[in-house]
């Protein structure tokens, strides 16, 4: 059996080189010598970064009092963090009015499959052809980035939420049935309540997402902080470009933190009383003390 | 055997034969009528939850037909196997939409809604419960919460699967102390069980389905014929 599960994973990973090998064309000096030219363009041209990103722009004239917010880094930032909330809610609103109807589990087969090959169309194009499209629609600006975010996350969102609702427990829904709601007195009062903690964990996702994101479609024009990396980029200014990927990164983590709290209210995890970091440190000094070898009840 | 009173009949299955792809079970027929209760017994795996998913809705017959004469809105109250309670909304959640089911929408609902609720609520006892999430509640408490749903919903024929099996007696008693007025009323309830001995406790009929074979017989002639053939076996009488 085990013997089996090697050949496999050991075919698998052959076939992938093979296709690999096919790709590269057999020119496997590129591939080593990518790493020493990372190293160059990183020390050189990356490293350190350059927190000027984060001091007041030149033009036009700073009014604020405190010098970072009216910095390349805070505006694009904030630039791109609304268009991700605003984007993120629209489009949580349509993904949940669309996906209860592409279950399989809620609704007949007939309006189910429509529902998802609309939901896969939406989908199948990325955001940064999204924008594009609203772009040339629009006009430049953080509007052509909002409609672009926002019908990416209806299409990502709504797979990600009739994809759960699926894989629901059918005892509830069941019970609904029986006791005669009619199916949309179920998906709002038992399968979104079910479902909260997923649906809130998948909609905080589905920001960060956007946050990430953000800056690939300002690339194109469509508003945020990836207007100004594309800037920096094209003067290869790779230092604050560095500085700006850093900035986007420490607000991603704030995100995970924020997702993690947000879903402790609804989830068995939240249920239960962790210790703080600062209980731990004083049962550990405490537990030095041979007097007290009760652990406190806490 | 024919009830002593004159009674609207609930349910009626024809030559039913349950099952997902293979039968479960030969042809059965039976009858229910207002104010009854009616216990299903079997060894696990022989087709009682199938049984009540049928009646419920939820599974569709192998063979032969079933006639339901209960309201199309909250007529009906199923208990499933896992009590199909949302376990991340609150208890008073839960069992509002029980008492809603009923109601036409109109501004003086809501309070109305809110005091059915609470009414079920304090019958079983978990009126304090009513702001926790479910998914906090031990198991004898998730019954409960699941029984007030349905007492809220009032409905005239309950389906409840293993409904009093993992209660202890005060439990199972304070359970169907809270249920009882409902057949007073006029209501049915037809429970799974485990234990012979809630059956005998509490049903007036007993439905047996041993290897497909269904019968339906009154508790008195049940007991009955129990007791002989613990007797014969050599066993000692109650």
């Amino acid at each position: 059996m085990k013997f089996r599960l090697y050949l496999i994973i050991g075919g698998l990973t052959g076939i992938a080189l093979a296709i690999l090998g096919d790709l590269v064309g057999g020119d496997w000096g590129r591939f080593t010598g990518g790493f020493e030219n990372l190293y160059v363009f990183f020390t050189e041209s990356m490293w350190p970064p350059d927190w000027s990103v984060l001091e007041a722009r030149s033009y036009p004239v700073c009014e604020s009092n405190v010098e970072l917010f009216c910095s390349v880094g805070y505006i694009g930032m904030m630039e791109t963090l609304k268009i991700a909330f605003v984007s993120t809610i629209l489009g949580f609103i349509g993904a949940i009015l669309l996906s209860p109807l592409a279950a399989r589990n809620l609704q007949s087969v007939r309006i189910s499959i429509p529902v998802r090959i609309l939901l896969s169309f939406v989908r199948s194009l990325p955001s940064l052809i999204w924008a594009i499209i609203f772009v040339i629609v629009i006009g430049f600006g953080p509007l052509a980035g909002v409609l672009a975010m926002t019908f990416y996350t209806v299409g990502y969102l709504g797979k990600l939420q009739y994809e759960t609702f699926e894989g629901m427990q059918s005892g509830p829904l069941e019970a609904g049935r029986a006791m005669g709601l009619s199916k949309s007195s179920i998906t709002l009062n038992i399968v979104v309540p079910e479902n909260s903690n997923h649906l809130l964990s998948q909609m905080i996702f589905m920001f960060e997402y956007n946050v990430r994101h953000g800056t690939v479609i300002g690339i194109v024009g469509a508003g945020g902080v990836g207007y100004y990396i594309n800037n920096y980029l094209k003067f290869l200014q790779y230092d604050k470009v560095f500085a700006l990927l850093l900035l986007i990164f420490v607000v991603v983590i704030i995100i995970d933190l924020i997702s993690l709290l947000a879903r402790s209210f609804v989830n068995e995890q939240g249920d239960v009383r962790k210790p703080s970091w600062l209980n731990l440190l004083l049962k550990l000094t405490k537990s030095k003390n041979p007097d007290e070898q009760q652990p406190s009840s806490e | 055997m024919e009830r002593k009173y004159m009674s609207r009949r609930l349910l009626s299955l024809h030559n039913l034969v349950i099952g997902y792809n293979e039968p479960l079970s030969k042809p059965i027929s039976a009858k229910v009528n207002e104010g009854e209760i009616i216990a299903v017994l079997g060894p696990s795996g022989i087709g009682k939850t199938t049984l009540m998913r049928t009646i419920a809705g939820v599974v569709m017959p192998l063979e032969g037909s079933y006639a339901l004469s209960v309201d199309a809105k909250g007529g009906l109250g199923y208990i499933p196997q896992n009590l199909g309670l949302i376990r991340h909304a609150t208890v008073a959640h839960n069992v509002s939409l029980g008492a809603g089911v009923r109601m036409k929408w109109s501004f003086s609902m809501y309070g109305e809604r809110r005091e059915k609720t609470l009414d079920a609520l304090k019958i079983l006892g978990i009126e304090d419960k009513a702001s926790e999430p479910v998914r906090r509640l031990s198991g004898g408490q998730q019954r409960r919460v699941a029984t007030a749903r349905t007492l809220a919903q009032r409905p005239q024929l309950i389906l409840a699967d293993e409904f009093l099996s993992e209660l202890d007696d005060a439990n199972a008693k304070a359970v169907m102390d809270a249920v009882q007025p409902l057949v007073a009323k006029g209501a049915s309830l037809i429970m799974v069980e485990h234990h012979a001995d809630h059956a005998i406790k509490y049903a007036s009929r007993i439905w047996e389905l041993i290897d497909g074979t269904f019968t339906d017989t009154p508790i008195e002639e049940w007991v009955k014929r129990m007791r002989s053939l613990h007797y014969f076996q050599g066993g000692e009488e109650e």
